[in-house]
């Protein structure tokens, strides 16, 4: 084990979803010449890459025991009013700072209703979900905002060193949550509040602010996501996000992460969103017709949990 | 006679692990056989095999002379066996009748609805000679520990079991439930069924059983006629060594570390005021559901008190688990899967889950000092296997026992709250157990231990505190400590 310091530390579990990611690829590779060209690859890690900001959050909060349905909205929300600073002339670190704000505040809600109030995740979230859309819905009066100064979208459009700002960013946010839950107590707090709270509560674990803490990032990491797109498409929508909260679900799922709590991997679901990121572009080379594209999509999921049950069963769960 | 159950040479291995060698044994109709043998022994196996949860590799199972194939529960129950499980497998929110009729209702109308009539009219002829006072209409979750595993035998006559298998069935029942049970087993045996009964406790082995067969590491160690054996004999052959005889040290000393002043919560914790002293350990006794445990989690501060309050060291602690911990205290709790550990994370962080702030440094956690300083820990209270990286929930109820001992010590926890200690525990562990008890105390920490199990309490106590109905209702000194004073103090009038 020490003669591999990296070796030892790739969990079983993230060896299993990089070998599924493995043979997708290979059968695209199969099929289309293009699939493994470097343009298209990066292609794959651009377009998996809102939805890898949203999982990584939402990895968290499954892995203490949650669940955020309103990420969407909560990334609509932040968009819409950051972009409205934006536009009404404030800085723009200013106004970034001011729309990752709006994602945490939405976070804290959440979380202080979850924490404080002992309210259900999966009802508070789906509350948000209406929530956040309608306030961002009504602030817009339903109009996307134009016009986003260009220096704004240079920083999400531009390219570091030939790949794109979105995965920088992302591999930025997914190094800071692997440090947190793999290095600091935080982390532990996570998996220790979803794999048995009553217990983690008597061992003395903070349990309110952990959960504070989960829909807080979760908040902040959709409020990164809305801001990595309207800097792509240069205007904000208040209806944007629909249904993000499934993809992120699905990605830390196939990823590892179990939605009763306690276990998850940040690197499982960087690769699980490449996979679903993967298999849109593959199917499109392929010219498959979207409706197809969507049973493969299901299909995918229920096969990695079939294949996590089958491997976890034999450990006795 | 031609024995109810017969199994001749049961094998097992999980992957590369063996863990039952060529097992036989054979109960004769109406026998109540005990199956023994510390944690591990290979006796949940054996059990799980009889009742068709895994496959075995290798043996034969008889059942009435006749060869028996059990390859899932559905075919044990077939062939008239029947298992009262420790954790009950019931729906709490169904009723009597409908758990005892759970997957074989009883059909009206050509079978298309549920005849819940017919049901609660047998369900009330089955539970007669067992405890006619169960309401079958009640729902199962209203009906105490006792009275759902009666539920769950009239279960087992419902599927016209021959043979049931008791997983440890009084762990969590009072003395006077213990007596029903007994009635109810020589009911149920006086009609031909035979009992497998799975027990830690001798007292009950000896009163119950005629025969027993004993494993240790898998393998039959020996089958022996039970009254006529000597309880030590029974006791070495499980253990496989000698057990030193238990004698008392006291540590105590006048300093008081714990002060408990009228502490109340609703009818459960009514008025209770007591002093614990360094180096003291304090036993508290009383029937189940006394409010024992409610004490501990006042103290702890998992719940709140409704008035009353607790001094440590001199200084009011915070109301909740975490100032409760600072301030030195810390919960051993009964349900150790519920309310003990996180059963998926190593031992490491299960053990600096209340101490981070210790085993971290700039926000981050120090994993190479967690480790070394684990495994000290864990080799004081003599952790088996000495791995510290496996999850807790792999290690055996004794020895997660001792790992969450271990991290109250890595806390720095100067009052440890026991709350049965050795539920659920096999005889060699609780020895250690024991033993870390007095070592607790030997170094001036102080100690509380609830327990249900007279001859622990008398074992390990200093002094006791009787608990009848959330009151304390005696404190007994060492010298008149016996089983005799704390049940007639426990035992409401």
């Amino acid at each position: 084990m020490t003669r591999f310091p990296l070796l030892s530390r790739i969990r079983f579990r993230d060896a299993g979803t990089l070998l599924g990611l493995i043979l997708i690829s290979i059968v695209f590779a199969l099929q289309s010449d293009v699939f493994l060209t470097q343009p298209n690859l990066i292609n794959i890690l651009q377009q998996s890459s809102i939805n890898a900001c949203i999982a990584l959050g939402m990895t968290l909060v499954i892995i203490s025991g949650g669940i955020d349905l309103s990420v969407g909205p909560v990334a609509a929300l932040s968009a819409v009013l950051g972009a409205a600073m934006l536009v009404a002339g404030v800085p723009i670190p200013l106004a970034i700072a001011g729309a990752l704000a709006v994602g945490v505040a939405c976070g804290f809600v959440n979380g202080a209703l979850i924490a404080w109030g002992g309210l259900q995740p999966f009802i508070v979230t789906l509350g948000g979900l209406s929530l956040y859309r309608a306030l961002a819905l009504i602030y817009t009066d339903g109009q996307p905002i134009f016009g986003l100064p260009d220096a704004f979208r240079t920083l999400t459009n531009g390219s570091l060193a030939g790949i794109p700002n979105p995965v920088v960013i992302v591999a930025v946010f997914a190094l800071a949550a692997w440090v947190i839950l793999n290095k600091t107590p935080l982390g532990e707090y996570f998996m220790a509040i979803g794999g048995n709270p009553e217990a983690a509560r008597i061992a003395g674990v903070p349990v309110t602010l952990t959960k504070l803490a989960a829909y807080m990032i979760s908040g902040l990491m959709a409020a990164v996501a809305a801001m990595v797109l309207i800097g792509r498409l240069g205007a904000a929508e208040p209806t944007m996000g629909t249904l993000w909260e499934l993809d992120a679900i699905a990605a830390a799922a196939i990823g590892g992460a179990s939605l009763m709590g306690g276990r998850g991997s940040i690197v499982g679901t960087l690769i699980g969103c490449i996979i679903l990121g993967t298999l849109r572009n593959g199917l499109t080379l392929l010219n498959v017709q979207a409706f197809y594209q969507l049973l493969a999509t299901g299909i995918i999921i229920i096969v990695a949990m079939l294949i996590d049950k089958a491997a976890s069963g034999k450990q006795g769960g | 006679m031609q024995a109810r159950l017969r199994l001749s040479g049961v094998s097992k291995s999980f992957g590369a692990v063996q863990v039952l060698h060529g097992v036989s044994l054979a109960v004769q109709p109406g026998e109540v056989h005990g199956l023994l043998g510390e944690n591990g022994a290979g006796k949940s196996t054996l059990l799980n095999i009889l009742c068709g949860v895994i496959p075995k590799d290798a043996g034969k199972v008889e059942i009435d002379g006749a060869p028996a194939h059990i390859a899932s529960p559905r075919d044990a129950a077939a062939a008239g066996i029947a298992m009262i499980h420790q954790e009950l497998q019931q729906v709490p929110e169904l009723t009597v009748a409908q758990n005892i009729y759970l997957g074989a209702a009883l059909r009206r109308a050509g079978g298309l609805l549920v005849d819940r009539k017919a049901q609660e009219t047998e369900a009330r002829r089955l539970l007669a000679p067992l405890d006619p006072t169960i309401d079958v209409t009640a729902a199962v979750r209203d009906l105490r520990v006792a009275q759902r595993q009666i539920v769950e035998i009239a279960k087992a006559l419902r599927a016209q079991a021959r043979i049931i298998a008791m997983d440890e069935p009084t762990s969590s029942l009072t003395p006077m439930e213990f007596e029903r049970l007994v009635a109810v087993i020589q009911t149920l045996t006086a009609q031909g069924v035979s009992i497998i009964y799975v027990s830690h406790k001798m007292d009950e082995v000896f009163r119950l059983c005629s025969q027993a067969t004993i494993l240790r590491d898998g393998r039959l160690v020996a089958q022996v006629p039970i009254p006529q054996t000597p309880v030590a004999q029974v006791i070495e052959t499980m253990v496989g060594r000698e057990l030193a005889q238990a004698s008392h040290h006291s540590f105590a000393t006048g300093k008081v570390l714990l002060q408990v002043s009228n502490l109340t919560r609703g009818n459960a914790v009514r008025g209770a005021s007591f002093d614990l002293h360094a180096g003291e350990v304090l036993g508290i006794a009383g029937l189940v559901g006394s409010g024992r445990t409610e004490l501990m989690r006042l103290l702890a501060g998992v719940d709140r008190a409704d008035s009353g309050h607790i001094m440590i060291n001199g200084h009011p602690p915070g109301p909740d688990p975490r100032a409760r911990i600072r301030a030195g205290l810390g919960l051993v709790p009964e349900e150790r899967k519920r309310d003990g550990i996180i059963a998926h994370r190593p031992v490491t962080t299960n053990t600096a889950l209340p101490a981070m702030r210790r085993f971290s440094r700039m926000g981050f956690i120090r994993q190479a000092f967690l480790k070394s300083r684990t495994e000290a820990l864990m080799t004081g209270v003599r952790l088996r296997p000495l791995d510290v990286t496996r999850a807790i929930g792999s290690f055996s109820g004794g020895n997660q026992q001792k790992a969450i001992i271990g991290r109250w010590l890595a806390s720095n926890t100067q009052i440890f709250l026991f709350d049965e200690p050795t539920r659920g525990i096999d005889v060699g562990a609780k020895a250690e157990i024991y033993d870390l008890i007095e070592k607790l105390a030997s170094e001036g920490r102080a100690v509380i231990v609830v327990s249900s199990e007279m001859p622990e309490v008398i074992r390990v106590s200093d002094r006791v505190l009787v608990i009848r109905e959330g009151r304390i209702s005696a404190t007994l000194a060492r010298d008149q400590i016996s089983e005799a004073n704390i049940a007639r103090n426990a035992i409401p009038a």
